[in-house]
């Protein structure tokens, strides 16, 4: 397969980083519906997938184009499709399939300010939990990579395409429009430093591969052999026994429903990634993600020069949330303040879930348009610092 | 052999040949009439020398979809209800080389997936898709369809079903289909030299059959449980094309036309299409 990477220093926005990401992990196939802000990456796609001899579409909604990204990978293209709020709700339908059918995949998701149409050009955090728990019937894990740069987007894509492979399933960059946006830097490298991973292949021959390992759920690295291999492979919306015939028995749907889960958090230790700063003598953390981690972090230096004891923590994978490392953080800390972009209280949940009552939480929230002013979050570190 | 009042064991040599002997007997209610439309689906494939290796079986979400889901030997993929010809899309791009042969039902492919349906015969997707028209929502228990006729008592129109009927070979002939034709169940022959000479064509081949549901169109609209009275239903409501060329306008309502509505395999689609593309557009 030609690469196509091309290596090179780049002054472009997160969405094209996260096309040049997909193209150099191997994707080969993007289905898309525009939608702001996430239509520049479909743009870039639709330019750059020919040079590649991939196949680029714009489908009739985004059902469609879930559904088509997932098909094309079980006809063995590495896929992307991308989308924003209200086209999220609708991949969701589709999610499921991937899901249950272990079929490696990219999703990103480009947050806007919502609910519903929302505010279509501006930032929002709202997704945090829809991506995790929004595809109907549970018994799933979730993986979800979120950046804060344009290089992120790119590293992260690539990352992203690896994880789908390596754990057989769907994979969410979650980012957002301030880093959708951005125009900066973006510096890719020769092909031989990137670090790519080309899809398990079964090394049996097809009367002995079992297609879904139900007996061994926490099982990563599993091959997935494509239409026309010769493996004789089903793939259904059914709850499926391992060789994906549908079943009703109770045992089959406890046995799938474990390894949808299990091969996620059994391999806990393949999936951490996080990021802190000044985190060593820190008495009061500052928690945000995706592009609201960069007005957090020029907070977190206003508050040092007025000499508070605060660090920094950042999520950089956001599913499975990254429990231990938050517990870390809030048994070194008296407070966490998590700056995020809406106003239920999401990432916020999550870390007082992970903090155990080691820290006190507060939520620090904002409907979205407008990402958080550096200001404005030292000022409330200012309120909170005892 | 087997005598008279013992089951057969004895699998017809074309399921034999090409479905997996493990899924078998497949789960349709007796005097349903898939099992007569999958035996023409597997006449045409032996006729034209498909093979398991070269052709995929795509399904939506319903009866048909569920009793020839993971029935082939080859590869299976079924898809969700009304994502048919989505998931084609993406299988039939990232494969071009392969034959796809897709199932899918009145419910699956003109209600929920209407959208795509339309879309995959604008872009003249090249698979063969069968349409499956039994004029109800067999698998959920004879819920209304957008095929079922105006007056219809459903589980769903107890007073009557006040809708107009979806003439889907009319929608795929406007949208774009290289091939479109409709056939009755009892139809055997043209059925089967249909299906052949549709996936022969570049291009969707939209091939749509009126078939027998006992257990709801039967049970619900017809008032009856016995096959051969729906058969003689679907008789009485379809005509030939040109049969139809003698009758009015008043002879002609809520009558189905059978025959072929189009062939015009120099129309080409987007398989096709975007290889050529590829020729000027790749670079690496
Ligand atoms: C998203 C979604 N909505 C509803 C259903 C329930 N459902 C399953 S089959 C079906 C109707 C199928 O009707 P049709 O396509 O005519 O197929 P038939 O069973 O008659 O062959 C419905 C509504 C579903 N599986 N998924
Ligand atoms: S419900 Fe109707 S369509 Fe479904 S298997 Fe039974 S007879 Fe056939
Ligand atoms: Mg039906």
């Amino acid at each position: 397969m030609p690469s196509g990477v091309i290596p090179g220093k780049y002054f472009v926005q997160g969405d094209e980083a996260i096309a040049e990401g997909a193209i150099a992990a191997g994707c080969r196939f993007f289905a898309g519906y525009p939608i702001t802000p996430s239509s520049e990456t479909s743009e870039t796609m639709a330019r750059r997938l020919p040079e590649v001899g991939g196949v680029c579409l714009q489908m009739e909604d985004e059902l469609a184009s879930i559904h088509a990204v997932g098909a094309a990978s079980v006809g063995g293209l590495k896929a992307l499709t991308i989308s924003s709020g209200p086209g999220i709700s609708l991949k969701l339908e589709g999610l499921g399939w991937g899901i249950k059918n272990e079929i490696p995949y990219v999703v990103a998701d480009v947050q806007r300010a919502g609910p519903s149409n929302g505010v279509a050009t501006r930032v929002g955090q709202g997704d945090f939990y829809t991506i995790r728990y929004g595809s109907a019937g549970g018994n799933h894990s979730i993986i979800a990579l979120s950046p804060k740069s344009t290089q992120e987007a790119f590293d992260l894509t690539i990352d992203c395409f690896n994880l789908s492979e390596i754990f057989r399933c769907p994979v969410f960059l979650l980012t957002d429009e301030t880093v959708g946006h951005t125009r900066e830097l973006l510096v890719i490298p020769e092909e031989d430093e990137l670090k790519v991973v080309k899809r398990f292949k079964p090394t049996v021959p097809p009367e002995k591969f079992v297609m879904y390992p139900l007996d061994t759920p926490g099982v990563i690295n599993y091959p997935f052999p494509n239409i026309g291999e010769g493996y004789g492979i089903c793939v259904s919306p059914y709850t499926h026994n391992s060789k994906g015939y549908a079943s009703t028995a109770q045992d089959i749907q406890e046995k799938m429903a474990r390894r949808l889960v299990l091969k996620v958090t059994e391999n806990l230790d393949k999936l951490v990634r996080v990021e802190s700063q000044k985190m060593e003598d820190a008495e009061f953390a500052v928690i945000a993600y995706g592009g609201n981690a960069r007005p957090a972090v020029a907070a977190v230096d206003m508050a040092r020069e007025q000499g508070m004891k605060v660090g920094f923590f950042r999520p950089i994978i956001v599913w499975p949330f990254p429990d231990a490392e938050v517990l870390k953080v809030a048994e070194k800390v008296k407070n966490i303040l998590v700056c995020e972009l809406n106003i239920d209280g999401q990432l916020s949940r999550e870390v007082a879930r992970a903090s155990k009552g080691k820290a006190e939480v507060f939520h620090f929230g904002s409907g979205g348009v407008e990402p958080h002013l550096p200001a404005q979050i030292s000022n409330e570190i200012r309120r909170l610092y005892k | 052999m087997s005598t008279v009042g013992e089951t057969s064991n004895v699998l017809h040599p074309l399921v034999e040949k090409y479905l997996r002997k493990e899924r078998m007997p497949h789960m349709a209610c007796s005097g349903c009439g898939i099992g007569q439309v999958v035996h023409s689906v597997l006449l045409a494939i032996d006729e034209l020398g498909l093979t398991p290796k070269d052709t995929v079986w795509v399904q939506g979400v319903g009866c048909s979809s569920r009793i020839t889901y993971s029935t082939w030997v080859g590869d299976n993929v079924d898809a969700h209800h009304g994502r048919m010809f989505a998931v084609a899309t993406g299988l039939k791009m990232a494969r071009p080389d392969m034959n796809f042969i897709c199932f899918t039902g009145d419910g699956d492919c003109g209600a929920i997936g209407g959208n795509h349906f339309i879309h995959a015969c604008r872009r003249n997707l090249d698979v063969t898709a069968i349409l499956f028209n039994n004029g109800i929502y067999g698998m959920t228990g004879g819920q209304v369809a957008p095929t079922s006729p105006v007056g219809a008592v459903t589980t769903t129109t107890p007073y009557g079903n006040i809708e107009d009927p979806f003439d889907m070979c009319q929608m795929a002939v406007a949208a774009g289909a290289s091939y479109v034709a409709r056939w009755r169940v009892t139809d055997f022959k043209a059925l089967t030299n249909s299906l052949k000479k549709g996936i022969q064509t570049k291009g969707l081949a939209f091939i749509e059959v009126l078939l027998q549901c006992p257990t709801n169109f039967g049970r619900y609209v017809l008032k009856t449980s016995n096959p051969q009275d729906v058969l003689k239903w679907i008789k009485d409501h379809s005509v030939s094309q040109k049969e139809a060329e003698k009758l009015s306008k008043e002879e002609l309502a809520g009558k189905y036309l059978i025959g072929e509505f189009v062939h015009r395999p120099e129309r080409t689609g987007i398989v096709e299409r975007y290889q050529e593309f590829l020729k000027t557009y790749q670079k690496y």
